[in-house]
């Protein structure tokens, strides 16, 4: 299974870690090895048709802050240098135009490739495009790292809850909001529990996708169009973020046994993030960075998971799921 | 739905678990027990019963195993079920503002009951915490309420934050 991957920041350079560790799983189960003939960063790439080393090439990356030797100005001519079974668009996402993962992803599907992401800017910009996209050239596109890093919930929703009328699901889809908002519960100001996140490494320098929900807002698409089957896109979101929670209202919710926590929540007929009041022991009254997602299903009831929204391992090892569940599909259809 | 029962039992050991197990059997949760055993009508003694069941269907299930193991329903009331809801806003506004806005979402909306509080103005913030909890018999007054107060929120320029 011959690997190219695009974006080799902290998940780019996990996956690739997780492809050395798990070589001889793949050996086992599919009698094969994954190897990464492609990669590319912001700036450089390195392609070999016969595989490189996983490890080598986070070294590389790590010591000189660029991935390959080669510069390159236009990502699809690299992706055309060599011949590849799945692209894994890892490149930092972009909510406003879908960036240079959206020209990547178009590139692959429409050249008959196979797709993984967990670029949520291309997925809440294009969503159905892509999907039809994939259809029409045969491709497999998974996506189960963009919501909720290793919290599983589209493959479990659309695999393990098959059959199951799932009739919304609510949930924290952005840790950095969550430790901020626990942070204020024990009566931090939003400024310095916002501060901390950033010096902690969780929030951006520039927090605002994060604080204003479009972050979540991005995930809450994600879902409503592979779960609900809806045809929605990032502006069809109602958006309250959380600059306007002051420790007022944190401490008159917990006077009645409640916290305020960022949800996004998604169903037939809602498409919405905004801060929601939570009883205290609550599924989604969770603290820190963890993500939780609240699936309301017929028969099996509410169904609850939650996970580590984010890193770099955690998020690996959601695109190490979707390579496997491609694998297999291979495997079968073979 | 919640229904309250009032039912005549005979005087033998065994008749108050006879006639709450058909509950169990029609698969509804029985939510509290009287047992008069001073009220006594023809050798009969007084049960009164709390229950929730899904449906009238349930219900006259239920009703029909009472007849059939010769308990006798003397009455038969249906309890209203309450749904509670927290709206939290947030902004620059007085308590005037919300005692309007609540008078004015009274007069669309049947509400059992109503709670607010709110906080006064502090040295470091002009904003204002009000805090709504409000008891309502049907879901589609919450929905209502919800509607109502998104939109007013959103013509001021008031953050507004409500329970799950």
């Amino acid at each position: 299974m011959r690997v190219f991957i695009c974006g080799f920041g902290t998940v780019g350079q996990g996956f690739a870690e997780v492809v050395a560790r798990r070589q001889k799983y793949f050996l086992d189960k599919f009698g094969q090895n994954v190897t990464i003939v492609g990669v590319m960063d912001s700036k450089s790439y390195a392609v070999d048709p016969n595989g490189m080393d996983p490890l080598d090439l986070v070294s590389r990356k790590q010591s000189t802050r660029r991935v390959g030797d080669e510069s390159y100005t236009v990502s699809t001519e690299v992706l055309d240098k060599v011949d590849y079974d799945v692209l894994v668009e890892v490149s930092p996402t972009d909510v406003k135009t879908g960036g240079v993962g959206l020209i990547n992803i178009r590139h692959a599907l429409s050249n008959g490739k196979d797709v993984i992401t967990v670029n949520k800017g291309p997925l809440a910009l294009k969503f159905r495009e892509l999907i039809d996209l994939a259809k029409a050239n045969r491709c497999k596109f998974r996506f189960e790292g963009s919501v909720g890093g290793a919290m599983p919930i589209i493959n479990l929703c659309r695999e393990s809850l098959a059959g199951e009328d799932i009739k919304s699901i609510r949930g924290i889809f952005n840790g950095t909001c969550n430790f901020i908002l626990s942070k204020m519960d024990k009566g931090q100001p939003f400024e310095q529990a916002l501060k901390e996140a950033q010096q902690m490494g969780y929030a951006e320098t520039d927090p605002t996708n994060d604080i204003e929900g479009y972050d979540s807002a991005c995930k809450v698409v994600i879902l409503a169009n592979s779960i609900f089957g809806r045809d929605v896109t990032f502006d069809d979101v109602q958006i309250t973020g959380i600059t306007s929670i002051t420790e007022e209202a944190i401490a008159l919710a917990a006077s009645r046994n409640m916290v305020i926590r960022l949800i996004g929540e998604v169903s037939e007929t809602k498409l919405e993030v905004s801060p929601r009041l939570i009883p205290k022991g609550h599924p989604l009254s969770i603290s820190g960075t963890l993500n939780t997602a609240q699936i309301l299903t017929d028969l099996a009831g509410p169904v609850t998971v939650s996970g580590r929204g984010a890193g770099r391992l955690e998020t690996a090892s959601a695109v190490l799921s979707d390579l496997i569940a491609i694998m297999d599909e291979r495997k079968r259809e073979a | 739905m919640i229904v309250n029962a009032e039912l005549y039992v005979k005087d033998l050991p065994g008749q108050l678990v006879g006639s709450l197990e058909p509950i169990s059997l029609v698969d509804g949760n029985i939510m509290g027990v009287v047992h008069n055993r001073e009220q006594i009508v023809n050798h009969r003694i007084c049960i009164n019963v709390t229950f929730e069941v899904d449906d009238s269907a349930q219900l006259e299930k239920l009703k029909e195993i009472w007849k059939s193991k010769d308990m006798i329903i003397s009455r038969m009331g249906s309890v209203y079920q309450t749904y509670t809801m927290e709206y939290m806003l947030i902004g620059e506004f007085d308590a005037n503002y919300l005692e309007g806005l609540i008078n004015e979402a009274s007069e669309m909306i049947t509400m059992d009951s109503m709670d607010m509080r709110y906080s006064s103005k502090t040295t470091t913030s002009s904003k204002r915490t009000g805090m709504i909890a409000v008891k309502t018999r049907s879901e589609e007054d919450l929905d209502r309420m919800d509607r109502f107060l998104s939109e007013k929120c959103k013509q001021s320029n008031i953050t507004y934050v409500r329970g799950v």
